[in-house]
């Protein structure tokens, strides 16, 4: 279509919404947000669409994307400046490692909820946690690289 | 009334023969698109048509920008466009003298913007507007609307007759137009799909009656369908419709609340599905028939 060379280039990001998920859509943004900037997926400066651009992309309304920005922006991961717009924000290296500290306390938490919906003992978790490890670092030591 | 209010109506209403709309009451902020949704012959319209003083209502207040007609209507018309569902005294007109008439009334005409909506819809400027295809004469409409530099859009069925590309052209267009934060669109349409993409707010007229104004996300998020392995007791919050069996399917209109109470009885949920708009539209129908004919609540069994 030739509209598509008149138009300006504009910033596109990644998301996908989920309609069947049970979370309201704006933490699926904030979510999926947080992840592309933690891994570094998103670099800070990174330019992101306004929040009517998203909304368009997404087919949601502008309330959920205003909402997902706002409460990125007071999380520290994104900055919005009146005639720029919103960029990847500057993160610390010890938010960082608090962020991903705090994904991986989650995942333990959640096996050690499975451990015991399925009747384990503290022991049996204990157990567990040793053999997986030992099973990860054989097989990265298998595959050559971490 | 909130100073900044786009929209403001109270108490409206609006009688012809046996068709009667309203009460509509609403106070509409700045910086969203509503879709006015209904069956046909709801009142979508005439509900247009006061907005633009087409139409007089008979009783209540409405107000644009805060002020009323007809006192201010040539400082509300400055500010608004409008793509009405058949224009009036256009046929004989080409795209280039309806620009010239525009221009003059419009201070904020933008020519530049005209031209480029004109061109992306390959629309002859010299073509008398009976001339060209209904499609054609909706974008030419919808040109006019946009370039004539409004803080408010009212779009009646502005889709109505255009291919599926040159809808999602003039989708584009409107989200553009939105950018800014400070501009509101109000558009009349049966094309579920168009609410979906592009609305904020839906706001529903059925058989003259308002049935609310909605966050679109929200009804979507909240309306569900829940399969649960028994039917529910007692009081349940957000129920809409529960039909027996095993499992049970049941209707609610806030998952948040419902889900807890589900839960607080022990009944597990098998499956969830959402709802789309025009089933959200017939429940939200129904409860309100309900109400009129004296069913207790909004809990309505199959």
């Amino acid at each position: 279509m030739s509209s598509e060379r008149a138009q300006p280039k504009r910033p596109r990001i990644p998301v996908h919404l989920s309609m069947g998920d049970p979370e309201p859509m704006y933490r699926q943004i904030e979510s999926q947000l947080r992840d592309f900037i933690l891994s570094g997926q998103l670099e800070p400066g990174t330019r992101l669409p306004s929040m009517r651009a998203l909304a368009h992309d997404l087919s949601c309304s502008v309330i959920t994307t205003r909402r997902a920005y706002e409460d990125l922006e007071s999380e520290g991961f994104i900055r919005t400046r009146q005639g720029i717009g919103t960029v990847v924000a500057e993160i610390s290296e010890e938010k960082m490692a608090a962020y991903r500290r705090e994904a991986v306390d989650g995942a333990m938490g959640e096996a050690v909820r499975a451990g015991r919906r399925a009747g384990l003992t503290e022991e049996d978790l204990r157990d567990i946690l040793e053999e997986t490890l030992q099973r990860e670092v054989a097989s990265v030591h298998q595959r050559g690289t971490p | 009334m909130t100073e900044t209010a786009v929209l403001t109506l109270k108490d409206v209403k609006k009688s012809y023969g046996h068709f009667e709309l309203g009460p509509v009451d609403l106070d509409l902020e700045p910086g969203y698109v509503v879709a006015v949704v209904g069956p046909n012959g709801g009142g979508k319209s005439t509900l247009m048509g006061m907005l633009m003083n087409l139409i007089q209502p008979n009783s209540g207040e409405l107000r644009l920008f805060g002020g009323t007609y007809p006192d201010d209507e040539v400082a509300i018309k400055r500010r608004v466009g409008y793509v009405p569902e058949r224009p009036v005294g256009y046929d004989g007109m080409s795209a280039n003298s309806l620009s010239e008439f525009f221009s003059r009334f419009y201070p904020k005409w933008d020519h530049r913007l005209y031209e480029d909506l004109l061109k992306r819809a390959g629309i002859d400027q010299g073509k008398r507007y009976d001339k060209l295809s209904r499609g054609a004469q909706r974008r030419l409409s919808f040109a006019l609307a946009l370039a004539s530099g409004p803080d408010l859009l009212l779009l009646d069925e502005p889709t109505s007759g255009v291919d599926p590309l040159g809808c999602r052209e003039m989708l584009e267009d409107i989200s553009r137009f939105m950018e800014g934060g400070d501009k509101t669109v109000v558009f009349a349409t049966h094309v579920m799909e168009e609410v979906r993409r592009s609305a904020d707010y839906v706001l529903f007229l059925a058989d003259g009656q308002f049935l609310g104004l909605y966050g679109k996300d929200k009804l979507l998020e909240e309306w569900r369908i829940l399969w649960v392995d028994r039917e529910p007791e007692g009081d349940v919050p957000g129920l809409v419709e529960v039909e027996g069996g095993s499992p049970a399917r049941i209707v609610c209109d806030s998952l948040q609340e419902t889900g807890q109470a589900l839960f607080a009885q022990d009944i597990r949920i098998v499956r969830s599905g959402v709802l789309d708009l025009e089933e959200v539209l017939s429940h939200l129908m129904r409860q309100k028939q309900g109400r009129e004919h004296g069913v207790s609540g909004r809990r309505s069994r199959v």
